[in-house]
């Protein structure tokens, strides 16, 4: 019995010891490189020029996404609720506020931040900011980021407290996580047989972009595994897998993607869910280049044939074919060729043909509002049909709209919808 | 390729209909207009945005609007379906006698040029027979009309004589709120 409890107290000292040097290797920030520009002696064309890239710099890294005011008036005033399995984390204010924002931060402080996750009085970020993603981010974009940031009009709103699970609301526990998850701040480099477009496209998709943030699976830890871009579900939406295979596989084209990422509309898909305001924060202001560069980045060369619809997989659905008729032919059309400017196509959507009907299943039930997308492009409403499908009938919707045009044989079954339903109605539970 | 049919009846205005061979992609504004020549449901923008076409559905849990002109006759199958044409009651020599919904149009001169008419009427049936299922406070009866009515466009923007209509009908219809002035009127008069 002494002998057990003699090992039980030498495992206690131990993991007590393990947690203490964990802690000491995630507290804190490490060195950061020195200030690309000396801001204080600029002069006002430079100036300018400084801010006006500092703009490109925090539209490439879509601040906006989770900094912005859900009630309005600013993109970088904060509130937005972000919800996660530790609990719900609300962006904070990043306007130049000395009360509520950062205007009393140095421009270290701003690089210390975003590629450390460490804030003045060496305060832990949540790893929601994605330092995990932009330790990568240069000093000059850093420094960029941070003359435009102090250019903008302080907004003196307070910061939503966030609700978070315990223990996650210690954010000491954060330098744990940090000891195992965060990379070292290391500004990017381009690799020696890297073209510049090919560098900055995996700079823009991997560090500013953070793309892997959302289409990253992530591990028990909630941290990205090293499957990089093979798709996730988060916040009770599937951001799909963006390999240059899985891409290839739904039909995406080269022209497609450009056209995707810079007017939210292509016939692969419309931007939906969280993409919408990364498509009106980010990419639909990002020069043609950079579209460019991101897409090349992420077919890495490969391109599929074009948008072909895929064969019948399987006898489709006929209760389900009835119901597409009588509810969605309408505007998508019997032949699911849907209506330029209004509605979809389905035949060619990519929603159908992933693995996870939990997109699908949201889209029938909670529909879509109507938007302006950019360049013009946009989509008119489409109304739910919560209220007109129950799980049976959702299911043999769902099912026939995957065996049709989606490659998926198998019928999914209603208790499947039900449990994705009870999956997304905690999401919005949490909102 | 012959179209592909399917078999349809439905009871549409008190008539059964069918059952009749139908080509299944057919949209309800479509069997209204062209076969049934029930010209009264408008079709305008064709994409359930404007609910110009707005038609009732009857079913266990009461009525509810749908727009014709994107509901397929696939999902209006075997229901029951009132159009504008069925929204008017008969005296006792067979003559129509307006709704209180179409009555107070009339009164308050709710419509310009009436194309939008239709699905207004329809969309205030509704609302009047789910507030007879649950009544309301009148304190929300402006906010419950606007939410009912909000889809429904009219560009001769006549939207304030077909708001006033309806809440007039609201108010003045015993039953539809909980402590309106005729749920008032109706209790002394029990009394």
């Amino acid at each position: 019995m002494i002998r057990v409890l003699r090992v039980l107290c030498l495992l206690v000292v131990l993991g007590a010891v393990a947690a203490g040097l964990l802690m000491w290797k995630g507290w804190g920030a490490g060195p950061i490189p020195p200030a690309s520009v000396d801001l204080a002696s600029l002069d006002g064309p430079a100036r300018a020029d400084l801010i006006a890239r500092g703009e490109q710099v925090a539209r490439a890294g879509d601040c906006a996404a989770c900094h912005t005011d859900p009630d309005g008036g600013s993109d970088l005033a904060g509130g937005m609720p972000m919800v996660t399995p530790m609990g719900t984390i609300y962006g904070t204010n990043i306007s130049p506020s000395e009360t509520h924002g950062i205007g009393g931060w140095s421009a270290d402080d701003l690089y210390t931040a975003i590629a450390w996750g460490v804030a003045p009085g060496g305060r832990n970020l949540y790893p929601a900011m994605p330092y995990v993603s932009y330790h990568a981010i240069t000093r000059a974009d850093s420094d960029a980021l941070y003359a435009w940031l102090m250019a903008q009009p302080p907004v003196e709103k307070p910061n939503t407290p966030n609700r978070l699970i315990p223990p996650f609301n210690l954010r000491f526990g954060v330098s744990l996580w940090n000891a195992v998850f965060r990379p070292d701040a290391a500004p990017f480099q381009p690799a020696t047989d890297e073209t510049p477009e090919a560098a900055r496209g995996r700079y823009l998709v991997d560090v500013l972009g953070h793309c892997g943030e959302c289409h990253t699976p992530r591990n028990l830890a909630y941290a990205m595994t090293g499957q990089p871009l093979a798709g996730n579900v988060i916040e009770g939406a599937l951001a799909p897998n963006l390999t240059p295979d899985a891409l290839v596989q739904r039909g995406w084209t080269a022209g497609d993607l450009e056209r995707f990422l810079a007017s939210g509309l292509a016939p692969q898909g419309v931007m939906t869910f969280r993409m919408f305001p990364v498509l009106s924060h980010s990419t639909s202001h990002m020069p043609p280049e950079d579209i460019k560069a991101i897409t090349s980045h992420l077919l890495a060369g490969r391109s599929a044939p074009g948008p072909v619809p895929r064969p019948v997989a399987g006898t489709p659905d006929a209760a389900g074919h009835q119901l597409y008729l009588g509810l969605c032919a309408g505007c998508h059309g019997p032949n699911g060729t849907g209506q330029p400017h209004s509605s979809v196509p389905l035949n060619t959507n990519t929603t159908a043909m992933f693995d996870d009907p939990i997109n699908l299943v949201r889209i029938i039930r909670e529909g879509v509002e109507a938007r302006d997308l950019a360049q013009g492009e946009r989509m008119q409403a489409m109304p739910g049909f919560a209220d007109r499908l129950d799980d049976t009938q959702m299911a043999q919707l769902v099912s026939y709209l995957r065996q049709r045009w989606g490659g998926h044989a198998d019928p999914v079954a209603a208790d499947r919808i039900a449990e994705i339903i009870r999956r997304v109605d905690g999401v919005e539970a949490a909102h | 390729m012959a179209i592909p049919k399917i078999s349809f009846s439905a009871t549409i205005n008190g008539q059964k209909i069918g059952p009749v061979d139908l080509p299944e992609d057919l949209m309800a504004v479509e069997l209204l207009q062209e076969y049934l020549n029930l010209t009264g449901t408008r079709l305008t923008c064709g994409q359930g945005v404007c609910r110009a076409c707005t038609i009732i559905v009857d079913g266990e849990e009461g009525s509810r609007t749908v727009p014709a002109c994107i509901t397929g006759i696939a999902w209006l199958n075997g229901r029951s379906i009132r159009t504008i044409e069925g929204i008017a009651g008969k005296d006792t020599d067979g003559r129509p006698v307006p709704s209180p919904v179409q009555q107070a149009f009339l009164k308050h001169f709710s419509f310009q040029c009436s194309y939008c008419t239709p699905g207004f009427v329809n969309a205030a049936t509704v609302l009047v027979e789910s507030l007879a299922k649950a009544p309301i406070p009148v304190a929300e009866v402006e906010g419950r009309i606007l939410t009912a009515l909000d889809a429904n466009l009219c560009r001769c923007t006549g939207y304030v004589r077909y708001y006033q209509a309806v809440r007039e009908v609201i108010l003045s219809t015993p039953g539809l709120t909980v402590d309106g002035p005729a749920q008032t009127a109706n209790a002394t008069v029990k009394a």
